[in-house]
């Protein structure tokens, strides 16, 4: 524990300074499409470094991590909608049932290994998408939650005006990240990168190996609900494509593209791929095509994401400085 | 001559390179004479399985472009169209609507989107407060709910309440002669199929109590193979069956359903049938099914129609689409209320339109009327006839009356607490 306070106060320094930029940002370069950009790049943000949790440190490739996206954006957008709550009560309702959604289904998936793990969370999100579908009343079915989210005001914040939108999304996009950053890097964290790497060491260490991945399943699913809910604030409304498995897709190139090495990683994988999507979408129809080859690009040719790149780059450099230094 | 050579450090063109992109993606283009040139974003599907329609939306308003622009544009600034691929995705299409509005600079947007992606559109819209034109959404509440309807939002495209009316007194009328007692239906099983389905019922007893469905069959959105579905009708021998299938996933339909000789069994009531998407698709399409016109240029049977239809297919080497004459109605509006208003002021352009009725090739009397109270277009063409397997397929056309959907309209909005 007490390796750990160092980190501790860099983290909170890193964390406050790219809090600090990214809220003067507006003032520097005043684009609505940045900022837009950027509120979008903080729900990814959370999506992927949560699932990255469960794929990177915990060795557990979930293919249904979008289900806890569209979770978060309907059971955010149906609190605000129907109970006409504030939203930090919204807030607390989304994470605390995505907590027990995670528990449910971690409970049931976890008990499974490699592929069979994959399907089976990939299978509770179908389970998840067709019942959105199907329950129109509650969902509004195909078209979404119709008539947009309300946002009334709390605590001096006023999420209709843009500004106050803006520095919402990104405030907790860092926190987010910054607490994900502690858990990973916590003994709970160095545990997950065991089990990860050798769960029979782990078992016979006296570690509960199902109580540490189920831990990790549910924290994973509530900051990927925290990711839905930020976007249903953008959009303000919840849709199914939300709820599909293209969304774990997504999730997945995200961390494939920011690499999974590092705890940026997937951050930067969900701006690299939100630009892409944007710039390419613009340029042409067959959009599918070219962001396909980058795609391919990434996995058959560097095999690495961007981050892993940086993170070569710096650890050859200090190993130069330090065989020079010798 | 010797060449000078360039250095260029790693730094700079890193710099360079950084600026350059940052400049490709972000570029503000609002400056881009504004004042001369009025940008209208238009966000549609123009990928996916349902591309076709996105596509035939952006031809039909490319036609009209050309033809307002040359006439002057809005109020003497010419049009520049922007139009954009949302996938079909709602997220997609709430992204590019604000960018077309906030990055290049659209002052009005034409909504060429399905309806889930409308309702995302129409929130952007309420943020941003710039004009927008529904184009293609049937989904009533979009306009009919007081809730959800906003002053700048206008919709130029049929409706399903009017669907239903104009759908139920067809069916009603034929049941009536042929006793048609027992239904079945067969439809998608989303919210659409769904919805569809339930107020066709609805209007079908009202004007012809008798009626009674007696099976229902709920195929999944984009299924490949009915087999089950058809035979399950098949059993349960219904003297009429009707279907709000639509597009690939009618087409496969009547297809299959051919192969089990469905058509001669019963009398077969498709809605989305007519049109020319899926009537030339359907390899052997029986004669006799009846349809609602979605668009057809033999309906309304003028002279303006046939050419428009005609003019499409001769540039576009295909027919046009539902969405197509959908989109001609929106830009239009958008032309005719500039010129009253004389001006491309988004504000000015809706208060101008509110109440407006324009000359069009699909209306029932050759006119449309933006109606004033709920902002949404009403006299367009809708009719039903039945099906021959060659041109022009629905020969003859029974036009629905619009007074009759007009007061069962009204009724309804009351019964949902609409007014």
């Amino acid at each position: 524990m007490m390796a750990t306070r160092p980190n501790l106060v860099r983290d909170v320094a890193i964390a406050a300074v790219a809090l600090i930029i990214l809220l003067l940002l507006p003032y520097v370069w005043p684009s609505k499409m940045v900022n837009d950009l950027i509120i979008r790049v903080s729900a990814f943000a959370l999506f992927a470094t949560s699932l990255n949790l469960l794929v990177g440190y915990t060795g557990m490739v979930s293919f249904g991590h979008g289900m806890f996206f569209g979770f978060g954006a309907y059971a955010f957008g149906l609190s605000m909608q129907r109970l006409g709550v504030s939203i930090p009560m919204a807030f607390l309702i989304t994470v605390v049932s995505s907590a027990l959604l995670g528990l449910v289904v971690g409970a049931i998936s976890i008990r499974l290994k490699d592929i069979y793990f994959s399907f089976i969370t990939l299978a509770f999100q179908m389970l998840l998408y067709s019942t959105v579908i199907a329950w129109v009343p509650l969902t509004g079915g195909d078209q979404g939650l119709m008539g947009g989210i309300p946002r009334p005001p709390f605590l001096g914040i006023d999420l209709s005006i843009e500004a106050h939108r803006y520095a919402f999304a990104v405030t907790i996009m860092v926190i987010g990240l910054l607490i994900l950053r502690q858990i990973v890097e916590s003994p709970f964290g160095y545990t997950l990168r065991m089990i990860r790497d050798n769960s029979e060491r782990a078992t016979f260490l006296g570690i509960n190996v199902f109580r540490a991945k189920l831990t990790a399943f549910v924290i994973a699913g509530v900051f990927g609900a925290i990711g839905g809910m930020v976007m249903a604030l953008f959009v303000s409304g919840a849709y199914p494509e939300f709820v599909n498995w293209t969304m774990s897709g997504e999730g997945i190139f995200m961390i494939m593209l920011g690499g999974l090495s590092t705890f940026v990683g997937p951050a930067a994988g969900a701006l690299i791929l939100s630009l892409l999507n944007d710039v390419i979408t613009r340029g042409t129809e067959h959009h599918g095509l070219f962001l396909g080859a980058v795609i391919l690009l990434f996995a058959l040719g560097l095999r690495k994401g961007v981050t892993d790149f940086v993170a070569d780059w710096f650890r050859l450099r200090r190993e130069a400085s330090s065989r020079s230094g010798s | 001559m010797a060449r000078k050579r360039v250095d260029l450090d790693r730094r700079t063109v890193l710099k360079g390179a950084a600026a350059g992109a940052a400049a490709t993606i972000f570029a503000p283009n609002i400056v881009a004479a504004q004042s001369k040139v009025v940008r209208i974003g238009m966000p549609t599907i123009l990928s996916g399985r349902v591309a076709q329609l996105g596509t035939s939306s952006r031809n039909a308003v490319q036609m009209e472009v050309e033809k307002i622009n040359a006439a002057g544009g809005l109020a003497g600034r010419q049009i520049e169209m922007v139009i954009r691929d949302s996938k079909g995705q709602p997220q997609e299409a709430a992204r590019v609507s604000r960018e077309l509005v906030n990055s290049d600079g659209c002052e009005i947007l034409l909504d060429a989107e399905a309806s889930s992606g409308s309702f995302a559109v129409q929130e952007v819209a309420k943020d941003l407060g710039v004009l927008v034109m529904h184009t293609n959404s049937e989904t009533s509440s979009l306009t009919a709910d007081p809730k959800i309807r906003i002053p700048l939002a206008f919709r130029s495209c049929r409706q399903g309440i009017h669907d239903a009316v104009a759908s139920g007194a067809y069916a009603a009328e034929i049941a009536k002669a042929k006793k048609l007692n027992r239904w079945g239906t067969c439809s998608p099983d989303y919210a659409y199929g769904r919805d569809n389905t339930q107020l066709f019922v609805e209007y079908l007893k009202h004007f012809y109590p008798q009626a009674e469905v007696t099976t229902e069959a709920w195929p999944k959105l984009f299924q490949p193979d009915y087999t089950e579905v058809i035979t399950r009708v098949l059993q349960s021998k219904p003297q009429a069956l009707y279907s709000a299938l639509w597009g690939g996933d009618l087409t496969s339909w009547v297809d299959q359903a051919n192969i089990y000789a469905l058509f001669s069994q019963m009398e077969v009531f498709a809605i989305n049938m007519a049109d020319y998407t899926a009537l030339t698709a359907v390899k052997n399409l029986p004669k006799g099914i009846h349809s609602a016109t979605r668009y057809i240029k033999t309906y309304p049977a003028t002279k303006a129609n046939a050419e428009w239809g005609d003019a499409y297919r001769a540039r576009f080497k295909e027919y046009p689409t539902n969405w197509s004459w959908e989109n001609w109605v929106g830009i239009n509006f958008i032309a005719e209320a500039a010129k009253k208003a004389n001006s491309a002021d988004g504000k000015k352009i809706a208060e101008a339109m509110r109440g407006l009725k324009i000359d069009c090739p699909f209306g029932t009397d050759g006119t449309v009327t933006m109606r004033a109270d709920d902002q949404t277009v009403i006299g367009y063409a809708i009719g039903w006839g039945t099906t021959i397997p060659q041109e022009p397929y629905v020969p003859e056309v029974k036009g629905a009356t619009w007074d009759t959907i007009l007061q069962l309209e009204a009724e309804w909005k009351k019964r949902n607490n609409y007014t």
